[in-house]
């Protein structure tokens, strides 16, 4: 509730003018029946007619008043709630892209899709009919119950006994409600990621045959969410009746008691003796009743929605809580309180004795040492699974080091601003990446220092146009989710194109040309021996033919760097290298 | 609208008891609700005509009425709260069922649909449909129903009591109504058009959370955060406008509609109020007027919430029909009269695919239609013109070609998963669009260009399409996929959690988890788009060597970039802007000088880039007679 506030108070002013509003409209609510016991105890009883028009004019503008002020109460009160949402949409998104790549190793995204969209939706219920119409709700209840003792306090007491009632039944419910509740999200959590999976991998399920297997998965899930989801419905529906039940047995009991007390001062009016029972029951007449009957219907009718609310309010409340236990999850890669703020140099690389793994138990990377001097173009080579990757992933410091260290320019990476540390590396990664929008627009992403232009040129530096040239739209074709529709050669392209536009100090290809074919491969290293002269990079590629230039070949194996040196030293030394080599181009036979 | 809603009746009809039932029981509480009224307003009259003397009753008589009265109303309170209860949890309860069904049917739906619909349609969209929407198309059958029967029986129910009390009056507090109505149906429209919209916004605002939480290693590389946010800023920002736009229009609607109520009360208190005063109507049956319309304003309001949400709940259904109504699947004849697949051997003659233009490729709306971005130039395009070439049952094809060249188009259409016009591609002489899917894709393995794992175990991954294979065959496929040797460096080998996407394997290792899993599946037509393009020399051709025996009595398309690993084919076919440049056997074409050769001498000759390399050569060469196979595993 607090930390809800916290978004909600920039926008507090529209939060209270909407319960200035609200006390307004209650007020002027409140008097329409106190306007109705006048027009009949005073003028109707009496027959008389004069003045009547008034006071129908005053109920007129009751109404009028009480209607107009319910809609800006209601709009401004939204005006404060979407702000908030918004803002709290904004802090979990960004929140949840501060968060660590090991976050994302563990947190399906169909979940995380729906904190974002479904849970903080809820929360807009809460402030639709939450908050401020609760509490004005209670200032409602509290004034007409001041004015209900005001017209008769015995009678009010009366009319509240079954207040109590309601308020055990409500705690009672209380704590059923919100586990029904807790369970549900949980279960809505999972139906979200397995509907996510499944679509993104359709054509897999319907490849393998997979349909009905995935069809009794996913009904079960959404069955046992349904069966959550009833339970939550036993309970709302028994509290809700139960108000109405309640509101309608204190009628039978102010009729009992108000009608008797009446009756009584009739009586007494009649034999025209003094009040035995003092002012309350001689003061007892019908326009009295019928005012508080009228009052009891304002009050129960609150009363009724409360309970309505209240279920709202639980849904809204659980889903809160998931939205900030993600806030509060802390996953994030530290990063250093007073930053190295030095100009983009060089590009000097350091790995001393680095130890880590992706869990404890399994070290992928076990005590990796090697240098890269600026402007030094280094080769990473191994098989499958070797760790290269991991590598390129530590450098960024996409995660941490378990041991050892790693520098850039004789820095340790932790000492810089993440983000400054990730422009300096520009990666084209393995796993290609295309943002839906258009080709350019992929290209340039929005960084400042590059434009249109700037994004073509690097485009053209490494041959593009000439694939894009066959797109009808061409640098404005249509992207798709994840580059859809486009080849995956044509997607690596795209994806290499975007980091040599950066014009990065280091310069990292983790398999950047494995899906083009070769003639595009070579115009693309001479694009980047051009690009990338004098600066640093390392490459990563399986195809020894992309890696023909470098001034030195790392060679890892099972996360060991066992063999470092020029092409010619490696075959000489016919260790590892020497192998794959003769491998890859033994005599086709 | 009502056209709109028709497919919910048949799930509907399913409840149908419960409906019944449960508005039986609306019926009966609000029939005993109103008894309230009557009685406590007869009781009221009775002591006014007691004090004005002119009742026949003496005065210990009234306290017995009202004594009579009040216990009628505690009857009715009780009596009303179990069957409120009930009625809450058949309608109530219902409308989860109902979701729960319009779910199944939407899956089911979504199941059949064809990769193509996928490929036009964002998973972020889908899943805000499935999720956000259905949420108010859920309150249609509950809440909204119930409120709806409440409201309407309410009126159903007060005003005939109305007319019995008097006529006259009950014509003028209902007089004011249509004209309201008229007003309420206007709003409503532009309700549902705006609720649409706002649905609509927050499917893109879905879309945009899977895209950048898929995305977050290239956004935290590339640091793209900002750029990110601010892209989704502007779609929340928007989701705001149409939201606030939508409760300007609500609050509208229930200003209205209680302005409704507060008129009739007017029109009563002041006419009535007369009638009253001048003795043509007891004050007994002005109260029992009066309070009925107490009693109607709440459903009266609650009316301008009922309509706003019946629209919202249209808006949603309709975005939700564009599933259930989507017919991208593939044809197929049910009763197909082929012999079935028997050693596949394949032909394509005249293989055409044209994609058409965005704007005309069955899609979702969204409120950032695709098709804008290309501007003008959204044109059909063809990607395979006129390809022929015939693989005979258990022999190899392999085709290569340029980046883009339609290499992957051509694996596509044969594993089904790109709709062609039939009579263009034959398997065992029958027509691949008259043969049943199903029959197909069990003859059929395909290894797509683009590893996609499942957020499950190593072993279900590789079981995809073999449920019943038991762990040794799972081993032998993944030894026969090179994976095996893997297994010692994941935390729980075969049943480590690969996490999403495959996220906790290397490049490498997912795409030999997408051949293994083919492998196990034993197909008769195997294809295998590019699959080696992830994993290093020695391990590719430690997976080539095992295909051989393999893909020995098996159909099989080869797709690659390496010529190398393809030289060995039985056929080779070379693709230029989706047009046959040439094809022929590894020698022909070499013989023919053509592309194939001038890429092939390309590749050969890096080797012999650097002198040293040149100078092992001969060495390399009696060294590979001498060992066959490298002894230590790399
Ligand atoms: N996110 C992750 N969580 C857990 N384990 C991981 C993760 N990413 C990689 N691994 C494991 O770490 C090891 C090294 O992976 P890495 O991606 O560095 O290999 P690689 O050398 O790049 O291989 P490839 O050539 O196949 O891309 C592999 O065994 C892999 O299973
Ligand atoms: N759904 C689609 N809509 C429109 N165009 C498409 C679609 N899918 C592919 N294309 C286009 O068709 C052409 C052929 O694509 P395809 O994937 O078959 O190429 P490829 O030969 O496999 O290339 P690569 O070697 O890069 O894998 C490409 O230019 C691509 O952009
Ligand atoms: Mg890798
Ligand atoms: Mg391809």
């Amino acid at each position: 509730m607090k930390r809800l506030w916290q978004f909600v108070s920039p926008y507090q002013r529209w939060l209270w003018i909407s319960l200035g509003l609200l006390v307004l409209t209650s007020a002027l609510g409140l008097v329409q029946p106190m306007l109705i016991r006048f027009a009949i105890d005073d003028y109707l009883m009496k027959g008389e007619m004069a003045g009547f028009g008034w006071i129908l004019g005053g109920v007129a503008i009751a109404v009028l008043g009480e209607l107009a002020g319910r809609a800006l109460q209601a709009y401004t009160l939204d005006l404060a709630g979407q702000n908030a949402l918004l803002d709290l949409r904004l802090e979990v998104f960004s929140h949840l892209q501060r968060l660590s790549a090991r976050f994302y190793d563990r947190n399906p995204i169909g979940k995380l899709i729906g904190r974002v969209t479904t849970d903080i939706e809820s929360l807009g219920e809460m402030f639709a009919s939450g908050v401020v119409t609760i509490l004005g709700d209670l200032l409602n209840l509290i004034a007409i119950l001041s004015i209900l003792f005001w017209l008769d306090w015995q009678l009010t007491l009366v009319a509240l006994c079954s207040v109590p009632v309601l308020l055990v039944t409500t705690m009672w419910t209380r704590v059923r409600v919100r586990r029904a509740y807790e369970k549900m999200i949980s279960k809505r959590s999972q139906l979200n990621a397995y509907l996510h999976e499944q679509a993104s991998g359709m054509s897999l399920v319907q490849g393998f045959r997979r349909e009905r297997r995935t069809k009794r998965k996913f009904d079960e899930i959404n069955e046992s969410l349904c069966e959550s989801q009833l339970e939550s419905v036993n309970w709302e529906s028994i509290l809700s009746a139960l108000t109405e039940m309640l509101s309608s047995v204190t009628m039978a009991l102010i009729l009992w008691y108000g009608g008797g007390q009446a009756l009584e001062a009739l009586s007494l009016r009649a034999s025209g003796l003094p009040s035995t029972t003092g002012g309350v029951a001689a003061g007892m007449t019908l326009g009295t009743l019928v005012a508080f009957l009228q009052y009891m219907e304002r009050f129960f009718g609150p009363l009724t929605e409360l309970s309505m609310k209240y279920t709202v309010m639980q849904n809204a409340m659980t889903a809160s809580d998931r939205v900030f236990r993600l806030l509060d999850n802390d996953d994030k890669m530290p990063e250093s309180p007073t930053p190295f703020q030095g100009p983009k140099t060089a590009g000097h690389i350091r790995f001393n004795n680095v130890v880590f793994g992706y869990d404890e138990a399994n070290p992928v990377l076990k005590g990796v040492t090697f240098e890269v001097r600026p402007g030094e173009k280094v080769a990473f080579v191994g098989a499958t699974g070797a760790g290269k990757t991991t590598i390129l992933k530590l450098l960024t410091r996409l995660y941490e080091v378990s041991s050892g260290s790693i520098e850039i320019d004789g820095i340790n990476v932790k000492d810089y601003g993440l983000k400054d540390l990730r422009s300096r590396v520009g990666i084209v990664q393995q796993d290609v990446f295309l943002f839906a929008g258009n080709i350019i627009d992929n290209i340039h992403l929005g960084h400042p220092e590059i434009d249109d232009a700037a994004a073509r040129a690097a485009a053209d530096e490494l041959h593009l146009d000439v694939v894009v040239s066959r797109f009808p739209g061409g640098y404005h074709e249509p992207v798709r989710e994840r580059g859809k529709g486009l080849s995956s050669g044509e997607r690596q392209l795209i994806s290499f194109a975007r980091v040599l536009a950066l014009k990065p100090a280091v310069l990292a290809l983790d398999e950047a040309t494995s899906s083009v074919d070769s003639r595009m491969e070579d115009l693309l290293q001479q694009a980047v021996g051009r690009v990338m002269k004098d600066r640093t990079s390392l490459i990563i590629a399986h195809r020894l033919s992309t890696i023909r230039d470098v001034d030195r070949i790392l060679v890892m194996h099972k996360g060991e760097l066992v063999e470092q040196g020029s092409h010619s030293d490696l075959l000489a030394k016919k260790g590892f290298y020497w192998k794959l080599y003769r491998l890859q181009y033994s005599p086709a036979n | 609208m009502r056209e709109t809603l028709r497919p919910l009746l048949p799930l509907l009809r399913r409840y149908r008891r419960a409906y019944i039932l449960g508005t039986v029981c609306i019926i009966l509480s609000l029939w005993l609700k109103l008894q309230i009224p009557r009685y406590f307003w007869g009781a009221l009259n009775d002591l006014r005509d007691l004090e004005l003397g002119q009742s026949e009753f003496a005065l210990e008589d009234a306290g017995g009425l009202i004594r009579t009265a009040a216990f009628w109303i505690l009857a009715s309170a009780l009596l009303s709260g179990p069957i409120r209860t009930a009625s809450r949890i058949l309608v109530l309860g219902n409308s989860r069922k109902l979701s729960r069904d319009l779910l199944e049917v939407i899956f089911a739906r979504l199941l059949k649909l064809a990769p193509s619909f996928y490929e036009r349609n964002p998973t972020g969209q889908l899943m805000s449909r499935c999720i956000n929407d259905r949420e108010y198309v859920r309150g249609l059958g509950g809440a909204v129903y119930m409120y709806m029967a409440e409201t309407f029986l309410m009126y159903a129910l007060t005003v005939p009591l109305m007319f019995t009390i008097d006529v006259q009056l009950t014509l003028i507090a209902i007089a004011p109504y249509p004209l309201f109505l008229y007003l309420a149906r206007r709003i409503a429209l532009k309700i549902q058009v705006t609720a649409g919209a706002a649905q609509a916004s927050l499917g893109d605002i879905s879309e945009k959370v899977d895209e950048s939480l898929s995305g977050q290693l290239i956004i935290k590389t590339l640091t793209l955060e900002e750029f990110d946010l601010g892209r989704f800023r502007e779609r929340c920002a928007e989701f705001k406008r149409l939201n606030l736009r939508t409760t300007r229009l609500r609050a509208l609607l229930i200003g209205t509609m209680m302005g409704l109520g507060g008129l009739s009360t007017i029109l009563v208190l002041g006419i009535g109020g007369e009638r009253v005063a001048t003795g043509a109507m007891s004050l007994g049956d002005f109260g029992v007027m009066l309070t009925y319309l107490t009693m109607l304003a709440v459903p009266t309001r609650t009316l301008g919430f009922v309509i706003s949400s019946l629209r919202r709940g249209t808006a949603a259904f309709e975005r939700l029909r564009e599933i259930i109504d989507s017919k991208v699947s593939l044809k197929q004849e049910s009763d197909s009269l082929g012999d079935g697949i028997g050693a596949a051997a394949l032909r394509v003659s005249g293989l055409t695919v044209i994609y058409a233009p965005l704007s005309e490729q069955p899609h979702l709306t969204g409120s950032i239609p695709l098709e804008h971005i290309g501007g003008d130039s959204d044109v059909s395009r063809t990607v395979l013109d006129n390809v022929n070439f015939e693989v005979p049952a258990g022999t190899t094809l392999a085709i290569v070609g340029h980046t883009g060249s339609g290499k992957t188009t051509i694996a596509r259409v044969l594993a089904r998963m790109l709709e062609v016009d039939p009579g263009m591609v034959f398997i065992d002489g029958q027509d691949i669009t008259s043969l049943p899917i199903d029959e197909l894709r069990s003859a059929t393995g395909y290894v797509p260009q683009d590893a996609f794992l499942f957020g499950e175990t190593l072993h279900d991954n590789v079981a995809l399409g073999s449920p019943d294979a038991g762990r040794s065959d799972v081993f032998e496929a993944l030894t026969g996929a090179q994976l095996a040797v893997d297994l010692d460096q994941l935390p729980s080998g075969m049943d480590t959690m690969i996490g999403e996407r495959g996220v906790n394997l290397s490049g490498g290792q997912r795409q030999r988890t997408a051949l293994a899993r083919v492998l196990l599946l034993s197909p008769k037509l195997l294809i295998l788009d590019d699959t080696l393009s992830a994993v290093d020399t020695h391990t590719s051709d430690a997976i080539l060597e095992h295909l051989r025996p393999f893909a020995k009595d098996r159909t099989t398309i080869l797709i690659a970039h390496r010529l190398s690993s393809i030289c060995h084919a039985d056929n080779i076919v070379v693709l230029e802007e989706g047009r046959v440049l040439e094809s022929g056997t590894h020698a022909e074409l070499l013989a023919s000088q053509g592309w194939y050769a001038s890429t092939w001498s390309w590749q050969e000759q890096s080797r012999v880039e650097s002198d040293v390399a040149a100078q092992l050569e001969a060495e390399l060469n009696a060294d590979f007679e001498a060992s066959q196979k490298p002894k230590e595993d790399m």
